[in-house]
């Protein structure tokens, strides 16, 4: 039988990291610690720029319900444009 | 002992019936379920059959663990030459079937031949009986159910059943269990009806001894404790899988119509948190359900709150739901998707599939390759709910032109459709790809080309691949049971790294599947879960057979590759656009629009995809073809295959 | 402080239908897997979604008790729990018969009668339900709960008639 590894797992390595009260950035690539305003149901990300719908499980549980339409299309179009321009001028990558 | 537990082989041609012991060397080799099965489906039909004919063999099987303490061992799995693309087709479903199988007595079932008029097959501790079906033909999933209790007089009698759709032999039809658990994918469901079985009944009260029944109590209670303790199974048993969906479409990694867009917008209606409020509403404050055993109990249970179908039960819906009736179709009413899914439940169809091809043609319409003719003046435009609803049933039942159609599956369909219609089906291998968008997340996308039931999301996907965790974490999780010591980036738009936890995660689910335990009880979404070196003990207290992480991993290649073997032998070509590791042209060439700034404009790199793929091939010992070298075979001692050993 | 028996006891709505509870009784008493040797059973309405975990009520005046012939069940007050001695019975299944639970269940494979016997004061029903379908409480905090719960639905039912009325007007 193997036997018990020694040092941390990786469910302790992880909570360790676990925060409370904060939810985080849907942006894969950012995946920021946001802390929404108690109550609030919207929150920005300040580093990427995206806003969420905010819902709250219970006090001091907050949850990301979804995207802020108009304020991440907006950012996503601008992206998606500045990305179209860099192409052309590099060629495709 | 589950040791002890049988395979029968019926043949539904001759009505013989033969039961026979599962020798242990074959448990050491195969262990069970989905690995066992593919050892029998390789060994008991011959190279380029057709999958709706009588020579096709159905496999239904428990795992290893099926009805033992082992945290969530529900799970059935069926096999046959699937219909769809003429692959491997392969199902799981939860539920309650697989562990009363095992209480009958029964570990594997081998169904042959074609019976001459509807039969169903009722199995009672020990016992098998070919029973006519006449009275159950035509029946939806539930009633079917419910009448077969009936019939036979025991509420507890559990099926495996196919409704209309299967009877009809859509190539997508599922096999189902309960109001909603289904073996989806692949079209197991027409191969039982192409065999005239309607369903396979079974009941048992046999004891299944545990080895070890204190050690397995108690570890079976820290194995608990570390599974609910993961945030993603806490949703997970909240909000259900449409958590997930809710997610990966904020930063746009779900399908929008058909594959024009990454993301679908302003559908608040049917967030995850909107379907919530819909199930308290009708069903009340605690409206999760659970499969055998399993404490997640992700399964909603809701009515329908308005329209036609008012005060319907049912449940789900699932993520693959949102996406066959919201992303796919670009519909955004919650009505629809419940009545959406309650429909493909109570028909018997694969909802992924019917949403991904209902969304297909609906380009295809707008794009003019199809016309009011075919759709015979059905709109069939992208945001029509009716239109998609009223497919669906076309589908099931084959009406019209393109109900029948559609129903043959893509490649077919493309086929009779014509023009460039192929172009713009979003397939691997003949199978639809899934609701989501793997253009920003090239782990992923390796995940899709090279599964081998076709383009499938549970064969090898590195879903925590999403999550950035540390490289530490990533290496602890990677390099066990098996050292690795090559790159690993926590960076989901990456490359490197790749190739190796696709390999590793295939393994882990067919470890999984082997053993019958469902996927989120492992590394599938959430990275401290069980895996490799958890699961010796767990089969030890069980069942008293001993194995080290590594066997059980090298079981895991071995059965992987028998799978490769049957695709190989049916036509399997790397770079086929048909029956290849290969992805639709416009992962490669349309980037993606909408979502996170960094998920936008992305394409899968066509020459990192192709080094991706070597690599791959490389870990699982093939050659750049993906045809296994001998070395590789003798090693996994399956140079004599098929070797008849069962 | 007096010592108050504790009792087990279902909240139905909470019950997730997963039968785990079965598997580990059967496994903590008899060492095997089979739902049919649990002490504890999930009754199911399938095509409504409704689940109801149904176990031996400990009765008082235990219609099981009083029944059979040759007084092998007792009460065990310290518990509070009715027990079977294998050793008077004589396996003629009256107990069966009469309890109006369902609890008392006959082994066919050991021609055993069978029933709750709380293991020994740790329930592992209770222990492995996550969802606490099943509890292990004090009597009197039970009966406190439901009476709460009860005045609950009466005040919201009062409400309602209220903002109703007030409405109409
Ligand atoms: S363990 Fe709890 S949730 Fe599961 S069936 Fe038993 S009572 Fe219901
Ligand atoms: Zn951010």
């Amino acid at each position: 039988m193997a036997e018990e590894k020694e040092g941390l797992t990786t469910a302790e390595v992880l909570r360790k990291t676990r925060t409370y009260g904060q939810v985080r950035c849907h942006n894969p690539s950012c995946l920021g610690r946001l802390q929404p305003e108690p109550g609030a149901d919207r929150v920005k990300c300040p580093v990427c720029g995206m806003e969420f719908r905010v819902t709250w499980i219970k006090s001091g549980f907050p949850r990301i319900r979804g995207p802020v339409w108009d304020v991440n299309v907006k950012i996503a179009e601008e992206a998606f444009q500045r990305k179209m321009k860099e192409e052309k001028k590099d060629g495709p990558q | 002992m589950a040791l002890n537990r049988k395979i029968a082989y019926i043949d539904l041609s001759t009505g013989k019936i033969e039961i026979k012991p599962i020798p242990i060397e074959i448990r050491r080799k195969f262990l069970g379920g989905r690995g066992l099965d593919a050892y029998l489906l390789y060994n008991h039909t011959k190279k380029g059959i057709d999958p709706l004919g009588p020579e096709n063999v159905l496999l239904v099987s428990g795992g290893l663990l099926t009805a033992t303490l082992a945290s969530a061992t529900a799970r059935t799995h069926v096999m046959a030459k699937s219909p769809l693309g003429g692959m491997i087709g392969s199902a799981n479903m939860g539920g309650f079937f697989a562990p009363e199988l095992a209480w009958a007595g029964f570990h594997h079932l081998v169904i042959k031949g074609k019976a001459e008029k509807p039969v169903y097959l009722w199995i009672h501790n020990g016992k098998i009986e070919i029973r006519d079906a006449r009275n159950i033909w035509g029946k939806t999933v539930t009633e079917t159910q419910w009448a077969i209790r009936e019939e036979l007089g025991d509420e507890e009698i559990k099926s495996m059943v196919i409704g209309p759709a299967g009877e009809n032999l859509v190539r997508f039809a599922n096999v189902m269990t309960g109001i909603k658990n289904s073996g989806g994918r692949t079209g197991m469901g027409a191969v039982m009806g192409s065999k005239n079985l309607k369903a396979i009944a079974v009941r048992g009260t046999m004891d299944i001894k545990i080895a070890h029944p204190k050690e397995a109590l108690e570890y079976n209670k820290r194995f608990i404790d570390q599974i609910t303790s993961a945030k993603v199974n806490q949703t997970q048993g909240t909000l259900g899988t449409p958590f997930i969906w809710g997610a990966t479409n904020s930063w746009g990694g779900i399908r929008c119509r058909n594959f024009q867009y990454n993301q679908q917008l302003y559908c608040d209606e049917i967030e995850p948190e909107a379907i919530d409020e819909v199930c308290t509403q009708t069903v009340g404050p605690y409206h999760m359900a659970s499969c055998f055993g399993c404490q997640v109990h992700c399964r909603a249970k809701y009515r329908i709150p308005s329209g036609p179908y008012k005060g319907v039960y049912d449940e789900g819906p699932e993520y693959t739901s949102q996406g066959a009736f919201c992303g796919e179709p670009d519909c955004r009413s919650i009505e629809t998707l419940l009545v959406g899914n309650h429909l493909v439940n109570q028909f018997g169809l694969d909802n992924l599939e019917t949403g991904s091809l209902i969304a297909w043609a609906m380009e295809l319409y707008e794009l003019g390759i199809l016309t009011d003719k075919e759709t015979e003046g059905l709109e069939l435009r992208f945001g029509n709910d009716e239109a998609l609803l009223e497919m669906v049933k076309r589908i099931a039942f084959r009406k019209g032109w393109l109900g029948d159609t559609l129903a043959e599956g893509g490649l077919i369909a493309s086929e009779r459709i014509g023009k460039n219609s192929f172009d713009y089906l979003i397939q691997v291998k003949g199978v639809s790809n899934l609701h989501s968008d793997e253009r920003a997340t090239p782990a992923l996308a390796l995940n899709v080309a090279t599964a081998s039931r076709g383009s499938d999301h549970l064969r090898s996907r590195p879903a925590i691949d999403l999550y950035h965790l540390p490289e530490p974490v990533l290496r602890k999780i990677y390099s066990t049971p098996v050292p690795y010591d090559g790159p690993l980036s926590s960076e989901h738009t990456e490359y490197v790294g790749k190739p190796w936890q696709v390999f590793w995660q295939e393994n882990c689910y067919m470890a999984v599947d082997c053993l019958g335990i469902c996927k989120y009880h492992t590394v599938f979404l959430g990275a401290t879960l069980p895996n490799f070196e958890d699961w010796p003990k767990v089969i030890y207290y069980n069942t008293g057979l001993e194995f080290t992480p590594r066997e059980l991993w090298d079981i895991a290649e071995r059965c992987n590759m028998i799978e490769r073997l049957f695709n190989l032998r049916e036509g399997l070509k790397r770079e086929d656009p048909y029956r290849g590791d290969m992805l639709n042209h416009r992962y490669f060439d349309e980037p993606t629009r909408r979502g996170a700034p960094d998920v936008v404009g992305r394409v899968i790199d066509r020459e990192k995809f192709r080094k991706m793929i070597d690599e791959f091939y490389s870990y699982k010992g093939l050659d750049e073809n993906g045809v296994p070298k001998p070395e590789t075979l003798k090693r996994l001692g399956l140079e004599n295959e098929p070797s008849h050993l069962l | 402080m007096e010592i108050r028996g504790k009792v087990l006891t279902v909240y139905p709505e909470k019950c997730t239908g997963c039968r785990l509870c079965e598997l580990v009784c059967s496994v903590y008493h008899d060492g095997v897997s089979n739902a049919m040797r649990s002490r504890i059973r999930i009754v199911k309405w399938e095509s409504e979604g409704v689940y109801v975990p149904m176990i031996c009520q400990q009765c008082q005046d235990a219609p099981c008790m009083i029944v059979c012939p040759v007084k092998a069940i007792s009460r065990d007050e310290e518990l509070n729990r009715v027990m079977v001695n294998h050793d008077i019975c004589i396996g003629c299944r009256s107990c069966v018969a009469i309890c109006p639970f369902g609890a008392m269940g006959f082994n066919v494979i050991d021609r055993k009668n069978f029933k709750c016997d709380l293991c020994d004061g740790d329930p592992q029903c209770v222990r492995f339900c996550e969802v606490k379908a099943v509890d292990y409480v004090d009597a009197e905090r039970i009966s406190l709960d439901k009476k709460r719960a009860a005045a609950g639905k009466i005040t919201a039912a009062q409400r309602q008639a209220i903002a109703l009325e007030l409405e109409s007007r």
